[in-house]
């Protein structure tokens, strides 16, 4: 239970919002039953073991009020480095609100919805209603009574989509604010699509992102998350994904960003023969903290997972992952395997891991393992014998330690190029070892 | 013309442990190959890894002069770039770390050092197509990660290989014969004897006579008890293979 000094700024920024001529009853009623579930759970606890490890005091010392007033306009440049190379579907929202002066959605194939959130709930109430309902955690429902827009991406069944979908959330300004975004993506039938969400920044606020993914029978998603808020900032995101049969979900997480940052990834596998792929890496520095914490649970025989992550720390960082398998009784066949594999380059740099199976059904194939460790003492022995200076030298074995799982996920073209250089810049900057 | 190696009364430990070199004494000239042999455990290693900067070592006393210069006060990346080249006894598998990348890297570090311009990829792609000829290396080991999923003999050859590639004034070759069977043994010691040079100095540590049959040296030397404690002419080994090194060692 929050207090009511916790939530006032909260509670204050909701009435203002509901308060919103623009705002249909039918979400009047979805951010009501938001707030009432967030203020009924109030912020998870280390007491919850699946919090046990984050440390959340960053957020709940002090309020971050949600800022509703007028967003000051961001520069392309900006946003320059994080967008996609080459051809995109961009939807930029900037402190929480769509920007249409940054996006650009081209001409869309026939049985495609792409739209900012708030200008589907006008256009489109009985699609925007799609973006509500999920069960979720306490930040979700946060989420559901505070967001100011997000996005929507709705493929008919069959329907294929090949230029990739990027959604780019910047969160600017010294506010110590928050932000809400909210996005749904629904895929039905055999549909297909590429989607990039950004979440970056340069302020000192809070992006609490909600994203709920369903995708129909035979569908395809490719989705890459980059994390990478400014160095003050909190970033909390919920994923959750249902996936119907031989449903395939690629998902790679690259988390760079934020002093803290936690991203809860909760997949229902839940037609036969659906498939369900993470690659991950966070490169961590400082004092900052990362949590990925994943659930795939398998509901269905014949399900997939496949989950490799990487983490590099450096200075007094802290990483932590979660990675649950949950196989339930009837999910004969379940093939799941998970790997969590973690480089400490310095003494004070920490790594929570925690790669879980939990096995109600016979006949699967699980495995899972996870390990700490730090540079190979040999091989940077090695290097330097051919006259490569120790700080190119470890920089080369940590750039073979981290590409290694943008190898392992295998996407395509432009996708591929935006993780490498995005880790190319890592290394080069705030992952500088010199 | 000055020495290419000077070493005088080194002796030097495993740092925290016991002391391994009790006083080598080694002068190498330009163009000269030296063996030095000896039965296991004497130092043979150590010396060469104490000659590259390897850690874990420490050097107690005595001094190494390299082109007349202190080479104990280098780094080993500084030893390296001035003309260095330790070919390891166990090349170290670097995963992730592509081969010509690698040695683009290390090439350009030593040109840099020695104010030349930098290759791009296409002088240097030329370069490595000079040297694999050299070696019988085919192109696919190169595209590999650094010695990942090599044979022993692909390893060694690749040491070779760097060596070919980097032409260095001194080449500490450490047991480079080990593991190697009759063919990659000659392919290995072709490829050693094309690099003889007049400027450059080869000191070869070994502990069979074997390779000395094909990498013909100018002098032999035995390391025994972290001393050396014979030297010849090339004859030498071919006496030492009959009489053995325990008469040495208990001179030692």
């Amino acid at each position: 239970m929050l207090t009511t000094d916790d939530s006032a700024p909260f509670q204050e920024a909701y009435r203002q919002l509901l308060a919103g001529a623009d705002q249909p009853d039918w979400l009047r009623s979805q951010r009501q039953a938001g707030m009432e579930r967030f203020t009924a759970l109030g912020f998870p606890t280390r007491r919850q073991e699946a919090w046990r490890f984050t440390d959340l005091d960053l957020l709940t010392a002090e309020p971050w009020r949600p800022n509703l007033d007028d967003t000051p306009s961001l520069t392309a440049d900006l946003l320059e480095p994080w967008r996609l190379p080459g051809e995109a579907n961009r939807l930029v929202l900037v402190n929480g609100r769509f920007d249409p002066y940054l996006s650009a959605i081209g001409a869309l194939p026939d049985g495609v919805w792409l739209a900012p959130l708030a200008e589907t709930v006008l256009r489109r109430p009985d699609v925007a209603a799609m973006a509500f309902g999920a069960d979720g955690n306490a930040f979700a429902f946060l989420n559901a009574a505070l967001f100011t827009d997000g996005a929507m991406l709705v493929l008919a069944p069959g329907t294929v989509l090949e230029t990739p979908v990027e959604i780019i959330h910047y969160s600017m300004g010294d506010t110590h604010a928050s932000a809400h975004p909210r996005l749904r993506v629904v895929l039905g039938a055999g549909a297909r699509a590429t989607l990039v969400e950004t979440a970056v920044g340069d302020s000192n606020g809070w992006t609490n992102a909600v994203i709920d993914v369903t995708l129909g029978a035979d569908a395809e998603l490719t989705h890459v998350h980059i994390q990478g808020e400014g160095a003050d900032a909190a970033h909390t995101s919920l994923l959750t994904a249902e996936l119907g049969s031989q449903a395939r979900y690629r998902t790679f997480a690259f988390i760079t960003g934020a002093c803290l940052s936690r991203r809860d990834m909760q997949i229902a596998l839940s037609g036969p023969g659906a498939a369900f792929s993470l690659h991950g890496a966070y490169l961590l520095t400082g004092g900052q903290e990362a949590t990925l914490a994943v659930r795939a649970d398998h509901k269905a025989p014949d399900c997939r997972t496949e989950q490799v992550v990487k983490g590099v720390l450096q200075g007094a960082a802290h990483g932590v992952f979660l990675g649950k398998v949950a196989v339930r009784p009837g999910a004969d066949g379940t093939d799941a395997r998970q790997l969590n594999r973690n480089l400490l380059l310095s003494p004070s740099a920490r790594v929570d891991t925690k790669p879980e199976l939990e096995i109600f059904a016979d006949e699967v194939k699980c495995s899972h393992g996870a390990t700490v460790g730090s540079l190979d003492e040999a091989a940077l022995f090695y290097l330097q014998a051919r006259g490569i200076d120790p700080v190119t030298a470890r920089s080369m074995l940590v750039a073979a330690f981290a590409a290694d799982v943008i190898d392992a996920a295998g996407l395509d073209g432009d996708v591929d190029a935006l993780l490498r250089r995005h880790l190319a810049h890592w290394l080069g900057g705030e992952g500088g070892l010199g | 013309m000055d020495n290419i190696l000077e070493v005088r009364g080194l002796h030097a430990r495993i740092t925290g442990g016991r002391e391994v070199l009790k006083g080598i004494d080694l002068t190498v000239a330009p163009g000269e190959v030296h063996a030095i042999m000896g039965p296991n455990g004497a130092g043979k290693s150590t010396l060469s890894s104490v000659l590259a900067g390897k850690p874990g070592y420490e050097v107690t006393d005595g001094s190494v002069l390299y082109k007349g210069v202190d080479l104990l006060a280098m780094p080993p990346d500084e030893r390296a770039r001035e003309g260095v080249f330790l070919a390891f006894q166990y090349p170290v598998e670097i995963p992730g770390v592509n081969n010509m990348y690698f040695l683009r890297a290390a090439l350009n570090a030593g040109r840099r050092q020695r104010g030349q311009p930098e290759l791009d990829a296409q002088q240097f792609l030329k370069a490595v197509k000079e040297k694999l000829k050299l070696l019988d290396i085919g192109d696919d080991l190169l595209r590999r990660a650094v010695n990942v999923g090599f044979s022993g003999g692909e390893k060694k050859r690749n040491e070779i290989f760097q060596m070919a590639m980097l032409e260095p004034n001194l080449a500490l070759l450490d047991e480079t014969d080990s593991g190697l069977d009759i063919d990659a043994l000659r392919t290995v010691s072709d490829g050693v004897n094309r690099l003889r040079d007049p400027g450059r100095a080869i000191v070869m540590v070994t502990h069979y006579q074997r390779l000395l049959d094909y990498v013909v040296p100018d002098h032999v030397h035995v390391l025994a008890d972290g001393r050396i404690v014979a030297s010849g002419d090339k004859h030498f080994a071919a006496e030492l293979e009959r009489t053995g090194y325990a008469h040495l060692c208990d001179a030692a």
